[in-house]
């Protein structure tokens, strides 16, 4: 639901501007995701270089978002809804930049192993990348359009990156013992599946401050509330 | 080790204990039931119904006229002094209905204090006169007595060592914020059971509104308050429950952490966020 307009101007201003520096870290991060794994899958170490140059303009947003969300803070005594989304804001950022430290690890690595000759393991990271990719993208979603289901469908889809990681290292290790000339390479991509499994890990907080930030609902740690 | 480490550590030895189940129900002061008042034909409260817990703070918001001073005032029965004005439904304190034939209003305000926006000590009395005036006109003349009511009245309002050398001077030789605290000691003195204030630091500094809000953070342990207040960040600083009146309709009433951050109501959202009208 759209808010109707705050008596102060300035206000709606401060909220706007705020959110949509989050929306353009958010867009910069999947992007530099995106850039890292072209990067990887078709050998490219042009894109790998802008992932990693990417990271620089999401950490000047990270510190402008906690910047103005404090200002906020100050300024305006948030409360309701309004503190809320300034709260989530402010995780999301920290969330955000992570993803993007993520994505300059993966073209990190990417970067090494196209300086040798294509390991058809690759295909592994595929379904992990998928996962993490549609995690993150529907985490953002929730967070923007205010979409507290979408949000809370997000959390469980974490176990099944979480399985795919683990099916991939099993493989990889498998590969490393038949295969011990390719080590650094197989370990390149066991790196680079357990940087995506953290993807999943910051999309799942993404979500679960999406979650509150729209319905004040605190989802997080459910499972272990519950085995307690 | 500091105490407040020692704190830290009972709480990590303390935490591996089961959670208590559920919070018991808070004992309450007041039961408001279906009260509406009128001022001639006008109804500036509507069926309000609501608990007030002891020993705690509530605060009362809304926009002007929605009905939070005649609300309060309500609770001391002060609309009695103003005419054509008509109460309809119950109030009880500690289970006695104010609104009864058998109680008398004179009593009714010994139990339930009042401080008002702006400080009122009487402008022809000392400030040990403006505190013990109220014991005076019940008739206690025991020097010693009021000596002591005196200062612990004037220490319960965080006064005692501004003036304890300046007792025979005028209350009104104060400053606002004093003035204020003033009040505070004389409607303590009579040691009612609940002190209502009626935007107490409204015309205050920070640093005077500082000091009230402290004290009133102190007096919630003896009395059950009952604030006004048209300042939100004040009332999520001091309160334990908020209630939120508007066109003199009790809209919602929580606990203030679930007000301020998570309202039920749509009217209450739009008010506390400055989205109103």
């Amino acid at each position: 639901m759209i808010a109707p307009r705050h008596i102060l101007g300035t206000f709606d201003e401060a909220l706007a501007s705020l959110r949509n520096n989050v929306l353009m870290m958010a867009g910069l991060a999947e992007r530099s995701l995106d850039r890292a794994m072209k990067g990887l899958f078709e050998r490219d170490d042009e894109l790998c270089a802008y992932a990693i140059a990417d990271d620089e303009e999401i950490d000047q947003l990270e510190m402008q978002i906690d910047k103005d969300g404090v200002a906020i803070l100050l300024r305006f005594q948030p409360v309701a809804s309004d503190l809320r989304r300034v709260v989530a804001a402010m995780k999301l950022s920290s969330n955000l930049e992570r993803v993007a430290d993520q994505a300059t690890n993966i073209a990190r690595r990417a970067r090494k192993l196209n300086q040798h000759p294509p390991l058809t393991e690759v295909e592994l990271i595929k379904p992990l990348h998928e996962q993490a990719m549609s995690m993150f993208k529907d985490s953002v979603d929730a967070f923007v359009r205010e979409d507290v289901e979408l949000g809370r469908a997000i959390v469980p889809r974490d176990e099944k990156l979480d399985d795919l990681n683990r099916v991939a290292s099993r493989k990889l290790i498998e590969r490393m013992a038949q295969d011990p000339d390719q080590l650094r390479g197989y370990l390149n991509l066991m790196f680079i599946s357990r940087h995506l499994e953290r993807v999943g890990d910051h999309a799942t907080n993404i979500a679960e401050d999406a979650v509150y930030a729209a319905a004040a609902e605190d989802i997080r740690h459910q499972g272990a509330a519950a085995t307690a | 080790m500091a105490e407040s480490e020692r704190n830290v550590m009972e709480r990590v030895d303390r935490s591996s204990e089961p959670p208590s189940t559920g919070e018991p129900a808070p004992a309450c002061t007041f039961q408001v039931q279906s009260l509406s008042i009128w001022y001639g034909e006008k109804r500036a409260i509507d069926n309000v119904s609501m608990d007030v817990a002891s020993n705690a703070v509530t605060a009362i918001i809304g926009p002007s006229g929605c009905g939070k001073s005649t609300f309060i005032r309500a609770l001391n029965r002060m609309h009695d002094l103003v005419p054509k004005t008509r109460v309809e439904g119950k109030v009880l304190l500690q289970g006695d209905d104010l609104y009864s034939g058998s109680i008398d209003p004179a009593i009714v305000r010994r139990r339930v204090g009042m401080v008002f926006q702006k400080s009122n000590p009487f402008p022809t009395m000392t400030i040990g006169e403006n505190v013990v005036i109220g014991l005076r006109l019940n008739g206690i003349r025991d020097q010693k007595f009021l000596n002591e009511r005196l200062e612990k009245s004037l220490q319960m309002a965080a006064l005692w060592d501004e003036v304890k050398d300046d007792l025979h001077k005028p209350g009104t030789s104060l400053s606002g914020g004093q003035q204020q605290r003033l009040c505070i000691a004389r409607a303590l003195a009579v040691e009612p059971e609940v002190l209502l204030m009626d935007e107490p630091c409204s015309a205050l500094d920070p640093i005077a509104t500082a000091k009230i809000e402290e004290l009133i953070y102190e007096l919630k342990s003896k009395y059950t308050i009952v604030t006004v207040t048209h300042n939100m960040q004040q009332a999520g600083r001091i309160s334990d429950y908020t209630a939120f009146f508007y066109l003199g309709k009790l809209i919602e009433f929580g606990p203030t952490t679930k007000i301020f951050t998570n309202p039920s109501d749509r009217q209450t959202e739009d008010y506390i966020t400055g989205r109103f009208g």
